[in-house]
């Protein structure tokens, strides 16, 4: 009789136990898209007032980044923040450290996360338009040239490349759960022509 | 990168010159925005060269090349400055195998650091080495120039600082070539992959080290540099063209097959020509062809230059065309090269080549046709005449030709000359011979062939983007016959014709050159005899340039003599480096054919070579600065510059499919270093940009439901 209470006892602590983290990781699952959604909320405010003021503003005032720019492809747009650091991608694109400005020499790089933003990037084509609004107002539009996929370490990408390049990348295959060295790198170039330097 | 300042032309006046080149490199190096955007895609990174066994990557230099050329009548002085660039932070020493014409002189080279200029000093070649170890451990910047082959350079360079741009600027002298009514100019700018046979496991004895015996390829390391595939690499190495013609005569048609050019008109005899849309990478010879207006028959071409106490001459005189003898029938062997080297667009000159040439045959001819890669076949066991059913079966054979494997050129070469009627006088006997000449065993060829030419002769046809001219010609005049390029598709009608005009018969034979003055030393000794429309070439060597230059000949039945008066020769420029040049040639051949026993030959290559400055197999040009710069301490690290595929050329064919480790491409081993070494552009590192939400999400679900599920087996129980 006191082994069936001590059972019945230690079944329900178990019950309880899995109830609990059951639900606390379901919850933290769905807190990053939610999360990421809420972000691009707060942050398109944020960057519409970086428009109008001129200045980066934060989104909110614990921000340890500041929006950049908007993308616009495949029909969504995102606010793009600068840095490609954990933090700041679970908030939206992130601008990649050393990499130029969209629409300057060179190729700017942007990131993000494959199941929240950058899933649209496995639907795009060669010639369909990226247009990149940039904190200054400036919009550069770009034309996709083309996609592939490469080791995150190799990534064949030259920020000082001729030409007036964009890349985007997230993580390959569009559809796995675990984490891997593989990027798919969508590539794009600019629409306007640089001024062609002499020599 | 940092702005270098020249303040040459206080110091050094000459060195103005120079000045508008550097910064014209150095500001191709920095406008990213410069037209070769149009060339290069992205992806051209920093240039990672892996080793074998993983060891550390190494990053390689990035390198820009500009070539001038002032074209000068018969000769053709050239200028390449590269500038390698540094764009690591640890000092480094690159090293880059470039190729030059077959017959250059090469006998200047200047270092340009900064605001410095080191002119090199020529040196024997294990000395000049010494030297320029010793200085690069001692981290002073030094550059060494060296011959692999008489087409095939090495430039070093060694302690480049971090971010720096250090020059490299190297002087040839070349003649013009010239057939018929056209005259070219040659600027090769790759070195193509070469295949090396494999030293025989067996040394078998007795064996001729000429045919077997000793390693047919004993510096195949020296000429294997890294090769890019360009399925997943930018094309490296940018290079601009610069070419300034004074013909000697009123200019009729001038164009380039190879390159897009923008030509001005300077003058009735002289133009400037440079590349249309700047900047190319350096993966396929530039050539230039010219031919003076249609009034205009320039046939006698004699300079001469006075060096030291001696008289130099160059002569180009090209016989009045007369009727050749009768037509005797031919017996033509065609080989054709199908190895890997061959695949892409070279194949298909080839066979377009081939196939317009069996065309040509006449039904009192014969023929035969052998492929090789690392096998060979031939389509008869031996050559039949040359009638429908036989055509139509070797076009057949040539048309279903694919190219892939190695290149094993003794063996085919040896079946073609093997002659079964060698005292047969009704017929002539031709071997054609259509490759790349990608190979790195020559010598091995030219001692068969002067060993087993007989009475055939021996034309070459140099096929693609980048063929080995040393192969070419030195076979060609080896094998008593000539040499033609066809670098493009569009080429292979109009060359094919030109050759069979000179498969024909020799036009001018017995030819002998006599100087009124003793003591000329004449080149070549042997005079060839003439096909349709070449030139006489000679350079001599005289103590006074007086009295009368002699040729005479045989054309057909008929004596044939023209006298040039040598005191009324207009002066030329570089005519003594281009004796001296042909004077070294000469005694390679007989090295390489045993007239001339080694100890010998090379004695008098290393007099020559040092007399004229000029740089040789046995003598190389070093530069070495002044003082040390790499501080104590701070490493020094190496990296072979990677070369593009010459265009054209498919990669794979040449080094097994990407991925695997570069296997050996047909049966016998096949050694490239290439194949060890892939260099891969790293780039920017991408974060990472998963999230594992859905894991998570999923877990959390599961466990609640296992949760839910205990708790309903308890209220049961």
């Amino acid at each position: 009789m006191r082994a069936a209470i001590t059972l019945k006892t230690g079944r329900a602590a178990a019950a309880a136990l899995l109830i609990v983290c059951g639900l606390g990781l379901t919850a933290q699952g769905a807190w990053i898209p939610a999360k990421a959604a809420l972000a691009q909320a707060l942050l398109e405010r944020a960057f519409a007032e970086t428009l109008a003021s001129g200045r980066p503003e934060k989104p909110w005032p614990w921000a340890d980044t500041v929006p950049v720019a908007r993308l616009t492809l495949g029909g969504e747009s995102y606010i793009a923040l600068a840095g490609s650091s954990g933090q700041a991608l679970a908030f939206g694109p992130g601008h990649v450290e050393g990499t130029p400005q969209a629409g300057e020499p060179g190729t700017a790089v942007y990131a993000a996360h494959r199941d929240t933003q950058f899933a649209v990037l496995g639907r795009l084509k060669p010639g369909d338009p990226i247009d990149v609004t940039r904190s200054d107002g400036t919009t550069a539009t770009f034309r996709v040239t083309g996609s592939r996929v490469a080791r995150w370490d190799e990534s064949g990408i030259d920020p000082q490349a001729p030409g007036r390049r964009l890349a985007l990348s997230t993580c390959w295959p569009l559809d796995a759960v675990t984490h891997g060295p593989l990027r798919l790198i969508v590539e794009a170039q600019s629409e306007a022509r640089g001024p062609v330097q002499p020599q | 990168m940092s702005v270098l300042a020249f303040p040459l032309a206080r110091t050094r006046p000459r060195a103005a010159r120079l000045y508008p080149l550097i910064l014209g490199l150095v500001a191709l190096f920095s406008v990213p925005g410069a037209p070769r955007a149009a060339t290069l895609p992205p992806g051209s990174g920093e240039l990672v060269l892996r080793g074998p066994d993983d060891a550390a990557p190494v990053e390689a230099p990035r390198l820009m090349t500009d070539v001038t050329v002032d074209v000068s009548g018969p000769t053709a002085r050239a200028v390449v400055t590269q500038a390698f660039r540094n764009t690591t932070k640890e000092w480094v020493e690159g090293t880059y195998v470039y190729p030059l014409p077959e017959d250059a002189a090469v006998d200047s080279m200047k270092l340009v650091i900064g605001d410095r200029i080191v002119v090199a000093d020529i040196r024997e070649r294990a000395q000049a080495k010494r030297d320029y170890e010793a200085a690069k451990s001692e981290g002073k910047t030094a550059a060494l120039t060296e011959q692999e082959r008489p087409n095939v350079f090495t430039n070093a360079v060694a302690n480049i600082g971090p971010g720096e741009t250090v020059l490299v600027r190297i002087e040839y002298q070349q003649t013009v070539r010239h057939s018929g009514d056209r005259y070219s100019l040659r600027v090769p700018l790759v070195v193509a992959p070469r295949y090396n046979p494999a030293p025989p496991i067996v040394n078998l004895v007795g064996e001729d080290p000429a045919t077997g015996g000793a390693d047919p390829v004993p510096d195949r390391d020296r000429i294997t540099p890294p090769v890019l595939d360009p399925s997943t690499h930018a094309p490296v190495n940018p290079v601009t063209v610069h070419v300034s013609l004074k013909a000697g005569f009123d200019l009729g048609a001038l164009r380039s097959d190879t390159h897009k050019v923008k030509i001005e008109e300077t003058g009735p005899q002289s133009r400037t020509i440079s590349l249309a849309d700047g900047p190319v990478p350096a993966d396929s010879d530039f050539e230039l062809v010219w031919k003076p207006a249609p009034s205009v028959t320039p046939t006698v071409g004699l300079f001469r230059e006075h060096v030291g106490d001696r008289d130099y001459v160059l002569a180009a005189v090209t016989p009045p065309e007369g009727k050749a003898g009768p037509r005797l029938p031919r017996d033509v062997t065609f080989v054709i090269d199908n190895s890997g080297s061959m695949g892409g667009t070279s194949i298909r000159q080839a066979k377009a080549g081939l196939l317009a040439a069996l065309d040509r045959l006449g039904p009192s001819d014969r023929f035969n046709v052998i492929r090789f890669d690392h096998t060979m076949d031939s389509v008869f066991p031996a050559t039949v005449p040359a009638d429908q059913a036989n055509l139509d079966r070797a076009k057949a054979y040539v048309a279903a030709l694919e190219a892939n494997g190695g290149t094993e050129m003794l063996a085919p070469l040896q079946a073609a000359l093997k002659d079964s009627n060698p005292e047969d006088t009704k017929s002539i006997r031709q071997v054609v011979f259509l490759t790349d000449g990608a190979i790195g065993n020559e010598d091995q060829i030219f001692s068969a062939i002067a060993a087993g030419r007989g009475r055939s002769r021996l034309f070459m046809v140099g096929i693609g983007s980048a063929p080995n001219g040393h192969l070419m010609q030195h076979a060609a005049e080896l094998g008593r016959g000539s040499y033609t390029n066809i670098s493009t598709i569009d080429q292979v009608a109009e060359r094919t014709r030109e050759l069979f005009s000179k498969l024909e018969s020799p036009v001018v034979t017995d030819i002998t050159a006599t100087f009124s003055e003793g003591g000329a030393d004449v080149t070549p000794d042997l005079l060839p005899d003439l096909y349709r429309g070449e030139p006489l070439v000679l350079s001599a060597k005289l103590p006074k340039a007086n009295g009368t230059l002699t040729l005479s000949g045989r054309i057909g039945d008929k004596t044939w003599t023209q006298t040039l008066d040598l005191s009324s020769a207009p002066e030329g420029a570089g005519i003594s480096k281009a004796w001296a040049r042909a004077k070294i040639g000469d005694a390679e051949t007989a090295r390489i054919t045993g007239k001339m026993n080694a100890e010998t030959a090379d004695a008098a290559i290393l007099k020559l070579a040092l007399g004229h400055k000029l740089m040789t197999r046995l003598t190389s040009l070093v530069a070495i600065d002044a003082t040390p710069r790499r501080p104590a301490g701070a490493r020094l690290t190496s990296a072979e510059l990677p070369l593009n595929l010459p265009a054209g050329w498919d990669f794979e064919k040449v080094f097994g499919p990407a991925g695997e480790r570069a296997a050996p491409i047909a049966p016998p081993p096949v050694q490239r270093r290439a194949e060890l070494r892939k260099a891969v552009a790293p780039g920017v590192a991408l974060p990472q940009t998963a999230t594992d939400f859905e894991i998570r999400v999923w877990l959390g679900l599961t466990l609640l439901g296992l949760g839910l599920l205990v708790a309903r087996t308890r209220r049961f129980a």
